[in-house]
């Protein structure tokens, strides 16, 4: 791996690793496990005595189960020493000089804490594309399943839990997270910033991630959560297989992972821009995490509140959602949807700023229409609160939201269609260079125009009402985070594949993995519109006999797409590995990230970056977006 | 590229890199991280007031009552502690350590009687059958003073971190981050007890829902 390079003489490993001491009080793996044990027995042995001094019998599974989910993954994020430098520093100890625990050195340093946002950038990719991996068996296997309405491959407890893992591991661990990877490494550099605001923070809001996705996937071991990723009470509260707790904690540590990784990016963005870059010299991308942040710092909480309101009613009996009680189910989801609509967003806004990137880059023309492009972003961002019950309105809900929820949820089709204009237009008359990344994005624009027409059609109630719970909205969904969110991923992880790794992939594998994905995607997708309309039910482990032809093609055409990713992973290996070494600025882009080496330095810049144009001047001979100034070398400033 | 591992910065930063106005970096972290702490609140208001509005004609239903006045001189005392917050704030701004230690002490003793008058309050209310399990109504009277209780709890820890770094003799006119960081917390979750002493205590009890 050439983000690799000869560690100099003098640098010390990440701190605390020199202060001598064994492997079980220095942070690392091995104090990871040994604090991830210990919290274990404390979160056994903690209640089960109050239990025991209280008088009631010492083991009860809701409550412990909880406390375990709680402990271990704190246990294991104080073992790894995501804490240690926060320790230290607010007690006041004398804390560890200089860089120690920035940047990678070698392939050791992606295993450790580390603060080089560009480190943190890779970690979340892989991470994530570990989970996808995960996802996507997933999905196959309950693909095997449908294959035939008569297939006794699982049971409908266990189909329910692939379903339910499916959805929640690809949402939560690795649409929302691998944009958040793509900025962690892209964002910085576009800023002309030497790192996030937070390093720190930073990787803690890695390390959750792992944790997050663990409980999540152990939960298979037990059959898997089985309540849909949606968790609706009171299914969740009352459910037999009694596997909430993986979901409900799982969402925890993502949720907080991405509020942390949000404020981080808000704050990187408003206050580390370099000199020049004003507000309207951003580059789109990130326009699009400024927003998707603000999301999330604002819709986060309400899921993280539902899923504590489920949590007591399921532990502490309390009857949120218990409606003899006086509680309501429907207020379950008003609060999930409040977060969970927005989420919609969260997982699509960086996407669109990824796209604008490679578009304008790749067809050689200024971007058309910068400002709408930014503005309709944020529009998109404040609208997107304002539709949350259109995903109720079957479910009993309050009738005068029904009409208000339709029209603003048509609306956001006008930002949405600006958007599409102006990357159309930006095509238009454009010197297109049809490299992987450039199909990818042509790719989204074709599968997400698709998606968002099925999203009007699904906003309107009468059809809503007729198509609820079928397959017109598995259909839909995957067409906008399937066609919309993973393409833009693989756009973003092909176009920044040279700058990250510092190789360039393989372009005919590249082109065979988007063709075959494209095919295979849309011929796995585009039936269950159909499918829907006949009314086949989602969620449900076999169907009408009717249906089976398709659904034998539907499932053939999952597993080539299936296939098709192990082509973008056979290809981002051995181009890593023994790949044609990249140049600086391979498709002569103007952003800040494309100006410095590739992989970047390790403090990101040689000179002071000043911006002194806009990022999309392309077809403009001598067009500049960031000069470097060489800047007499004081004290570091940290 | 070795090299800048030795040299890191490439010339300090430029003027007003770091910050947006007077705001540092990170009291702006804060601040937005509060934001979401907002949403938190707002996400149990909202299961609080669709609770009591949608199903329960008179709140809460007879024969419970919120506890309106012992409460009463709850808020009081979490007002006040405010102001000796601000008083320690305002002390190490002028170098005053004294004045910073009796501060925080104060704004600290008074936490802890906040969450020890609501512990006592939780213990009332038990007694009576106003227990979290009892229905939906104390469900969502009990998550969202308890919420509210934790936030108390973790600025206590907050505040007790600041004083015992005071008596070691950290801070200093120009250094004192930490205080202010936890005094704006503090400021927080006294603003949110206010609202929620009006909306859930003064204007609910005893409420009927408009029908």
């Amino acid at each position: 791996m050439s983000v690799v390079t000869s560690p100099p003489s003098t640098h010390t490993p990440a701190y605390g690793h020199t202060g001598g001491g064994s492997v079980w009080t220095r942070p690392g793996w091995w104090r990871a496990l040994l604090w991830t044990i210990l919290a274990a027995a404390l979160a056994i042995a903690v209640p089960a005595l109050v239990r025991v001094i209280v008088g009631w019998p010492w083991w009860q599974y809701e409550v412990m189960s909880t406390c375990l989910m709680i402990a271990t993954p704190l246990g294991f994020l104080s073992g790894i020493g995501c804490f240690d430098y926060w320790g230290k520093y607010i007690v006041g100890s004398p804390l560890p000089e200089g860089h120690a625990d920035h940047g990678a050195y070698s392939w050791r340093d992606y295993f450790k804490v580390n603060t080089d946002h560009k480190v943190i950038g890779i970690q979340y990719l892989v991470t994530t594309f570990v989970f996808f991996l995960i996802g996507g068996m997933l999905a196959e296997a309950f693909r095997a399943q449908l294959a035939s309405p008569s297939n006794t491959y699982f049971t409908h407890d266990a189909y329910n839990g692939l379903i339910s893992t499916h959805a929640s591991i690809m949402i939560f661990l690795f649409i929302i997270p691998a944009f958040a990877g793509i900025a962690n490494f892209v964002v910085p550099l576009m800023l002309g910033a030497e790192d996030m605001a937070f390093p720190r923070l930073n990787a803690l809001s890695f390390w959750m991630l792992p944790t997050a996705g663990l409980i999540m996937v152990a939960s298979l071991i037990w059959g898997g959560f089985n309540t849909g990723w949606t968790g609706y009470a009171t299914l969740s509260t009352h459910d037999p297989t009694d596997q909430g707790t993986f979901f409900n904690m799982g969402v925890q540590f993502a949720g907080t992972s991405s509020i942390l990784t949000a404020v981080n990016f808000i704050v990187t963005i408003l206050t580390m821009r370099a000199p020049g870059m004003t507000l309207s010299r951003m580059p789109l991308l990130v326009w699009a995490n400024l927003t998707t942040s603000a999301l999330v710092v604002l819709g986060t909480p309400f899921i993280a509140a539902s899923q504590f309101m489920v949590m007591f009613d399921r532990v502490m009996h309390t009857k949120f959602f218990n409606v003899a009680d006086g509680g309501s189910t429907i207020m379950y989801q008003h609060i999930f949807w409040f977060y969970s609509h927005p989420a919609v967003y969260i997982m699509m806004l960086p996407g669109f700023g990824i796209i604008s990137e490679v578009i304008s880059v790749m067809a050689r023309k200024p971007i058309f229409g910068y400002r709408a492009l930014a503005f309709s972003t944020v529009s998109i961002g404040v609208l997107g609160f304002s539709v949350w019950a259109h995903h109720m309105f079957v479910a009993g809900l309050q009738p005068w939201l029904r009409v208000p929820m339709m029209v603003t949820t048509m609306l956001i089709a006008v930002p949405t269609g600006i958007k599409i204009f102006s990357w159309v237009a930006t095509l238009y008359n454009g010197v297109i260079n049809l490299a992987t990344p450039m199909l990818w994005a042509m790719g989204f624009l074709f599968t997400f125009v698709i998606g968002g027409l099925s999203g009007i059609w699904l906003a309107v109630l009468p059809i809503d009402i007729q198509v609820s719970d079928t397959y017109f909205v598995v259909a839909h969904i995957h067409y906008v985070l399937f066609g919309g969110s993973v393409f833009t991923i693989f756009a973003g992880l092909y176009f920044w594949f040279p700058k990250i790794t510092g190789k360039m992939y393989n372009e005919k594998l590249g082109k065979w993995h988007f063709w075959l994905t494209f095919i295979s995607f849309n011929a796995t997708f585009f039936p269950q519109h159909y499918l829907g309309m006949l009314g086949m039910r989602r969620r449900v482990w076999t169907y009408d006999e009717r249906f089976a032809d398709w659904n034998l093609f539907i499932s053939m055409m999952a597993f080539v797409l299936g296939a098709a990713t192990l082509i973008f992973v056979y290809n981002a290996i051995i181009s890593w590995w023994r790949g044609e070494p990249a140049p600086d600025n391979p498709w002569r882009a103007l952003t800040i990230e494309w100006q410095v080496s590739s992989p970047p330095p390790i403090f990101n810049f040689d000179g002071a970056p000043r911006v002194v144009g806009g990022p999309y001047n392309y077809g403009q001979p001598g067009a500049k977006h960031v000069v470097f100034e060489e800047a007499p070398v004081t004290a570091a400033h940290h | 590229m070795s090299a800048h591992a030795e040299t890191p910065g490439h010339g300090g930063p430029p003027p007003g890199y770091g910050t947006v106005g007077h705001l540092d970096r990170v009291m702006m972290g804060l601040i937005v991280a509060l934001a979401s702490e907002v949403m938190l609140f707002g996400a149990f208001f909202t299961a609080f007031f669709y609770v009591r509005y949608t199903n329960y004609p008179v709140y809460p239903p007879e024969p419970f009552e919120i506890p309106v006045d012992s409460t009463g001189i709850n808020t009081a005392i979490l007002i006040s502690s405010s102001f000796t917050m601000h008083w320690a704030l305002v002390s190490i701004k002028r170098g005053n350590r004294r004045g910073l230690t009796l501060g925080l002490l104060f704004t600290l003793i008074m936490g802890l009687t906040f969450l020890g008058l609501q512990i006592r309050e939780y213990a009332l209310l038990h007694g009576d059958g106003f227990t979290p399990e009892h229905g939906a109504f104390a469900s969502v009277f009990f998550a969202l003073t308890g919420l509210h209780g934790l936030h108390v709890f973790v600025g206590a820890v907050l505040l007790a971190t600041c004083l015992l770094r005071t008596l070691r003799g950290h801070y200093s006119p120009a250094k004192h981050m930490g205080v202010e960081l936890s005094g704006i917390y503090w400021h927080f979750v006294d603003v949110v007890w206010v609202i929620l002493y009006t909306l859930v205590y003064l204007l609910s009890n005893g409420a009927r829902a408009p029908l």
